[in-house]
């Protein structure tokens, strides 16, 4: 029997962090690298010519070579200089990120590459920019339900950006001016001439005025993600023992139901408890393996209408990821990542893709993507 | 007659940065060296530069020859013998994908071919961990190759331009390293000036190897097999000459490169505080940022503490080494590498200061601070490693030589 402790995780803040402006970028692997990538390259290139020391990339930890796999960017800004080396695993803790802007607007309501809420980390001041077709209170009232957990008073910019450019990263750029003052229209458009993206102005402009902004002010209290979310997790009580199995699944098991990221670095096992030889304990014969999961990569998710289905399991036998039952025929939606192999394969096309937004909360957004080959970006 | 025009007055515009990667900053360079042949081949760290140079070629921007080979082994096999026929080459891996070119370096390295490549480093796989560690470069020193390490983007860029200029000289003709921190230096884009290419030109002349491999030169055999007891140990002796005759060379084209670019770096051993230290954190690389804010604050408060960045490995600066660090109390080695079961557990650049520090006349104490694994250390990691060095300098005794400070557990 493993004896387990109530433990309330906590990260020490990182000063030199906080005195720096950040810009995060949350966005779809390999459908959207390239667009983060832009919009990250343009507003450092812009903060240079302001003066800033300004950095910018992308969280190593990503492999945007897997379809729809999170991946996340970030612009550093000085002030002016940055006298601190930027890890590549920056914790989101504190007070750091003073915009985040999220390429797709299933970031509002899944967790975001690190499995951290999306507001983990943000000044309290922080201004989230969607590409959206949603209205900026649709996306507050989603935020206030998924993934916000602290006080802001910070402001909202929405933008129906692959109405103005397929190229989303450019309206963005010009709707993430409205809520950011330190880089301003006229150091974009230079930028984008040292860059050669000249022919991409008109695209930024047109961002920044139609970009839709909206004032907000929430206590943590009243979100409902603050009063739905366990602030504890319960981790083993380490005795001394080595390598045993149980201790191992109750170290999983609190890692997999961490909800922000503090929680799932305090759910990380220690060196002891580690079986030789890279041993990872798999799940029990007919379960999955509950420190895998893959379903928040999702932005779209296949429902089945079992009217058509004839129960010929090939959506079972193609699925990449394992994610559909065979008796009965079920997507479990904690693996499945959307890929959309069960709706091609399925011969009486009983399966449809639907949103993720719509299938959470009844709202259709036009932004989520459909696939963009051309714009795909792969190795890293 | 009309009169003259006034003259506006002439305004330089500074200029502006170019915010690149390290990634991209190295292809730049390779263009900058009008670089003939490159030899890719896929893994990251290094991905992202071979992406960056074939990005390039391929936009008209700069014309060259890129091969994609199908091993690592293959790519550094097609640069060997491409710079052996004259041309100018460049190659790199990272992690073990290094590892599986090792015949053909230690062949280009044996063979004096002045090839010039970059580990990105990596984590030697625990499989899928490309996490920073520093293994996969050290396990290269025993090949006649010279190994340098930048501290950001903008010297990883200059340390290119360098490398060709040493490794090139008939002194040397030895290939040369440049190792970047994977994911710190190589995925991370800062602000960069590229100096021009009138500069580059003016300061790297062609590459003229003194017996290529062609037939209008006449017939010439590179690199045959050795018979052991006829010239092994002569072969050997010429690359630790040439090795010796290397220091020379990097303290020559340093000055150079700072008359013709106008960017100055000590050759071998950056220091900071060190006139007054009593002790001192040692390490190579990107992380030297964060151990220089660290001790930066720690002389703020009072403690005689500075820092020492080693900027070459091979050739090891050991007489400057032991120059810096004599008279100093205790040293803190921060490093990212490991060989078990080694002499007290300790990490390789720990026993490349060891030994350098042996010959000193006041050998200061020794503790080794190890970051394995890919998992990064934060500036509080470098605070508690100087608070232990400095309380090693005060006497106190300390259990173990080396202590990994990020470890969860405990560190037995």
């Amino acid at each position: 029997m493993v004896r387990l402790v109530k433990v309330k995780p906590h990260i020490e803040r990182f000063p030199e962090y906080e005195e720096l402006d950040w810009i995060v970028s949350h966005a779809i692997g390999v459908d959207q690298t390239s667009d983060a990538m832009r919009f990250s390259q343009v507003l450092a290139q812009a903060a240079v010519i302001r003066g800033y020391e300004s950095y910018y990339y992308m969280r190593y930890d990503d492999s945007p070579e897997r379809n729809y796999l999170p991946m996340i960017y970030y612009v550093v800004i000085g002030n002016p200089k940055i006298n601190v080396l930027l890890r590549e695993e920056i914790e989101p803790v504190g007070h750091l990120f003073n915009v985040i802007a999220v390429f797709s607007s299933n970031y509002l309501i899944q967790r975001t590459a690190q499995r951290a809420l999306l507001f983990d980390g943000a000044k309290t001041n922080a201004t989230l920019v969607v590409n959206t077709s949603l209205s900026p209170d649709a996306v507050i009232s989603l935020v206030k339900k998924y993934s916000l957990a602290q006080d802001w008073n910070g402001k909202v910019v929405t933008i129906s950006s692959s109405k103005i450019d397929k190229s989303i990263a450019f309206p963005m750029i010009g709707a993430t001016l409205r809520g950011y003052e330190k880089i301003d229209l006229d150091a974009v458009l230079r930028a984008l001439d040292i860059l050669g993206l000249e022919k991409k102005k008109d695209s930024v402009r047109k961002g920044y005025e139609q970009a839709v902004v909206k004032e907000v002010n929430i206590r943590a209290e009243e979100t409902e993600k603050f009063k739905t979310m366990k602030h504890e997790i319960e981790i083993p009580e380490f005795d001394g023992k080595y390598w045993n199995p149980e201790v191992y699944y109750a170290y999983q098991k609190a890692a997999a139901t961490a909800e922000n990221y503090v929680q799932r670095i305090a759910a990380m096992p220690r060196w002891e408890v580690l079986a030789p030889g890279l041993i990872e304990f798999g799940p029990k014969p007919g379960d999955r393996n509950i420190g895998f999961t893959t379903g928040e990569w999702r932005f779209q998710r296949p429902v089945i209408n079992y009217k058509k289905c004839i129960d010929c399991k090939l959506c079972h036998l193609y699925c990449p990821d394992g994610a559909i039952d065979f008796n009965p025929i079920k997507v479990d939606y904690r693996f499945c990542t959307g890929c959309g192999v069960c709706v091609t394969v399925c011969p009486t096309k009983a399966i449809e893709m639907m949103q993720e937004i719509q299938a959470m909360e009844g709202l259709i957004d036009e932004e989520v993507p459909v696939k963009r080959f051309e714009e795909r970006e792969y190795g890293y | 007659m009309s009169a003259v025009r006034p003259v506006p007055p002439i305004t330089i515009e500074k200029p502006v940065a170019k915010v690149w990667t390290g990634a991209r900053a190295i292809a730049e360079a390779v263009k900058l060296a009008d670089v003939d042949v490159i030899a890719a081949y896929p893994i990251r760290p290094y991905t992202g530069i071979m992406n960056a140079i074939a990005a390039m070629i391929a936009d008209g921007e700069f014309q060259a020859e890129i091969i994609v080979a199908d091993s690592e082994h293959s790519q550094f096999e097609v640069v060997k013998h491409a710079a052996a026929t004259g041309a100018r080459v460049f190659v790199g891996s990272s992690g073990v994908g290094l590892m599986y070119a090792y015949e053909a370096m230690l062949v280009t390295g044996l063979g004096s071919v002045p090839v010039v490549g970059v580990v990105g480093t990596r984590a030697l796989d625990d499989p899928g961990n490309f996490g920073m560690e520093w293994t996969d470069a050290f396990t290269t020193r025993y090949f006649g190759w010279l190994i340098s390490w930048p501290r950001d983007v903008q010297e990883a860029l200059d340390m290119v331009l360098v490398a060709y200029r040493v490794a090139e000289d008939h002194r040397v003709l030895q290939p040369h390293f440049v190792a970047l921190d994977g994911a710190a230096l190589t995925h991370v884009a800062m602000p960069v000036y590229p100096p021009t290419k009138k500069q580059v030109t003016e300061f790297l002349p062609p590459y003229r190897p003194p017996y290529r491999i062609d037939p209008m030169d006449g017939p010439v055999t590179k690199a045959q097999h050795i018979a052991p007891s006829l010239i092994g140990p002569e072969q050997r002796k010429r690359i630790d000459v040439a090795m010796l005759k290397a220091k020379e060379v990097i303290i020559e084209a340093w000055k150079d490169y700072a008359r013709y670019v106008g960017r100055e770096y000590p050759p071998f051993i950056e220091t900071k505080w060190m006139d007054d230290a009593e002790i001192a954190l040692l390490s190579m690389g990107a992380y030297m940022k964060d151990i220089e804010l660290v001790v930066s604050k720690l002389r703020e408060k009072g403690l005689k503490i500075g820092t020492v960045r080693l900027r070459y490995l091979r050739p090891f600066p050991a007489e400057e080494l032991v120059k810096v660090l004599s008279g100093v109390k205790a040293v803190g080695v921060i490093e990212f590498g490991f060989s078990f079961g080694s002499p007290y557990r300790t990490g390789p650049l720990y026993h490349e200061v060891a030994t350098a520090l042996y010959e000193a006349d006041e050998r200061p104490k020794l503790l080794d601070f190890l970051f394995l694994g890919g998992r990064e250390p934060k500036p509080e990691h470098f605070i508690k490693a100087a608070e232990m060095v400095n309380e090693l300098a005060k006497g106190k005794t300390f259990e173990k030589k080396a202590y990994w400070l990020t470890l969860r557990g405990e560190d037995i």
